[in-house]
């Protein structure tokens, strides 16, 4: 049997593709039946294709071999240094120390704003009872003055003339303290009307208060 | 070891700021995790009283009688933190890192050295107070309030029953801390002289957005629990002089001073005394009653009470102001250096002074002026200190 003609391959390298292609078998003896040439041919070009196929996915895989160690030789000489690590942990929880201070600074401002914005509206609040306060005192002093003037010409006119009768007070001071008591009897007249109107008033803002929250409340 | 050499360092270093003491904790808590729960989670503060501490100890490290005292008074304070002798290699180890981070290439064995040697002294002398201290007191006393008194919607007086005696010199301040903000101290003076029952009230201000304050003046009832570390302070009266008294108090500033004058009142013979009660408003005389009354009682006393932000008022308006201010006399208007000076002369008084920091500056330099040599004029401000 001959063996076909194959190309002289040098100790330790590889059958190529281009060596199969050149492979030339000897024709059959004339009478004898040989292999189908057609046959044989396809047989090659198969191999052939195979053979590229291999070297293909063997280059593939040694690139990724190559990738591989690079990755793992860069790591190795950075990020997995213990003094690295050390450093890149200390760097991060300072930046968590940092953002929680952000966070106590933001709250503590936000609530002495909210504090300072309160006492303003305390002292509104204090300055403007006690306008009003003086208001009421004022115009209850005026009236009951007035009034006051009134009774003892009321007086002077019902009775003219000193007339003292004995155990009863001397003129001048019976007049006094009618104009005293006239004096006061009005001054809190005016002073229990203006209080009324003052607390009715503070009653109302309280109703309002009560409506408003209730109305901002989600229905249930 | 060489001070020039481990200030130079510590200068170039602490140049950097707020990020030297940043990454000191962080290298601190990430090489033992279990120490950050011994700090508040807010750290600004912290960061700005070590550096602050560094720098004080860096610049007396030749010079070690003024050292000496500053360090075993830092040892005694960190008792209260639960601080112990194997917490402070923890602390060498990070703070050696940091300076060696931030020095660069200036760093080098000498200095390093240096630092060691440095620490290593600070660390004994603290450790060594702190050990002495624990042979005759507590790390901290516990304390239960048993009243309090809402004066104003923002000041309080509460009375605290300590676990054990708690003992003190009129005029001083314990740190405080409550409950539901640990690891948050503030210093508040005891606003009387010891008693048979132990007990000692604080007079507490209500500082916007400050952390604490609001919890004691708004939330605090009895039965609760605050935990104080040991009173300190130099606003103490000098027992050895036998000059009148001039006590000048702004606002809560009043609680030293009032302990300071019941310490006076127990006196077998009491010098002449003045106190002076300032406050920008009428309302925030909120212990002029019970001032009005010790002054009923003591001749030798004499209470000023003063306001600032108010006018004198007239008609009416002051009528009712009398009213709100229940047994209060009449009260002087103006700041309150200026009403102390129109008093005067004061050149043969003690002074003793406490308030908000500008009103005690310039009543120091006003007395000052006035011919009140320095060495007679003690003061306290409480700047920070109560938030």
């Amino acid at each position: 049997m001959n063996s076909p003609n194959l190309p002289v391959v040098s100790e330790g390298s590889r059958l190529t593709p281009g060596e199969l292609q050149s492979v030339v078998f000897a024709r059959a003896a004339l009478g004898r039946r040989g292999y189908d040439e057609e046959q044989v041919r396809n047989f090659l070009a198969y191999v052939e294709r195979e053979l590229v196929q291999i070297l293909n996915d063997k280059a593939a895989l040694a690139a990724e071999v190559d990738r591989l160690r690079a990755q793992a030789a860069k790591g190795a000489s950075g990020v997995m240094a213990p003094e690295d690590a050390h450093f890149q942990a200390v760097r991060i929880l300072s930046q968590a120390q940092q953002t929680a201070d952000l966070y106590v600074a933001d709250a503590e401002r936000y609530t002495r704003e909210l504090a300072h914005e309160a006492r303003l509206q305390r002292e509104a609040i204090l300055t403007d009872a006690k306008g009003r306060a003086e208001h009421m005192l004022e115009d209850a002093h005026r009236k009951a003055a007035a009034v006051a003037d009134a009774a003892v010409r009321d007086a002077e006119r019902s009775r003219p003339g000193p007339a003292a009768r004995p155990g009863a007070l001397p003129d001048d001071e019976r007049r006094a303290m009618e104009r005293e008591i006239a004096y006061l009897r009005t001054y809190s007249d005016v002073y229990r009307t203006h209080l009324r109107s003052y607390l009715e008033a503070l009653l109302r803002n309280v109703d309002e208060w009560e409506n408003s929250e209730k109305a901002s409340l989600p229905s249930v | 070891m060489d001070p020039q050499r481990l200030k130079d360092n510590f200068d170039h270093v602490a140049g950097q700021g707020d990020a030297v003491a940043l990454f000191f904790y962080a290298d601190l808590f990430v090489r033992n995790p279990h120490l950050r729960d011994m700090f508040p989670i807010g750290m600004t503060g912290q960061r700005d009283k070590l550096l602050r501490a560094l720098g004080h100890i860096v610049s007396r490290v030749d010079d070690l009688s003024a050292l000496v005292p500053f360090l075993q008074q830092l040892g005694r304070d960190h008792r209260r933190f639960g601080i112990v002798a194997e917490h402070y290699p923890h602390v060498g180890q990070s703070l050696i890192a940091t300076l060696r981070h931030f020095s660069g290439p200036s760093w080098s064995d000498d200095v390093e050295r240096d630092w060691a040697d440095a620490y290593g002294l600070v660390s004994k002398v603290m450790l060594e107070a702190a050990e002495e201290d624990s042979l005759h007191s507590p790390a901290w006393w516990n304390g239960q309030v048993v009243a309090v008194e809402r004066r104003r919607f923002d000041i309080c007086v509460l009375r605290v029953q300590p676990d054990r005696p708690l003992p003190y010199r009129p005029g001083q301040s314990v740190a405080l801390e409550v409950p539901s903000r640990l690891r948050q101290w503030r210093y508040y003076s005891m606003a009387n002289a010891p008693r048979p029952d132990h007990t000692v009230d604080f007079h507490v201000r209500l500082v916007d957005g400050g952390p604490v304050s609001p919890v004691l003046v708004r939330r605090t009832e009895t039965g609760d629990r605050v935990r104080m570390g040991a009173p300190v302070g130099t606003l103490t009266l000098d027992e050895s002089s036998r000059r009148d008294v001039l006590l000048v108090a702004g606002s809560t500033g009043l609680a030293p001073l009032k302990a300071i004058l019941e310490q006076i009142s127990l006196r077998p013979d009491p010098p002449r005394v003045h106190l002076f009660f300032g406050a920008r408003t009428r309302d925030g005389l909120y212990d002029l009653e019970d001032l009005s009354k010790l002054a009923d009682r003591f001749g030798w006393l004499t209470v000023v009470p003063a306001v600032s932000d108010e006018s004198g008022g007239h008609g009416f308006s002051a009528l009712l102001q009398a009213g709100a201010a229940a047994g209060g006399g009449d009260v002087e208007h103006g700041p309150l250096p200026d009403v102390v000076a129109a008093h005067g002369p004061w050149d043969g008084h003690d002074a003793y002074v406490c308030g908000p920091s500008a009103m005690v500056g310039h009543t120091a330099e006003r007395l000052r002026r006035l011919g009140v040599p320095d060495d007679r004029i003690r003061l306290e401000t409480f700047a920070d200190a109560q938030r």
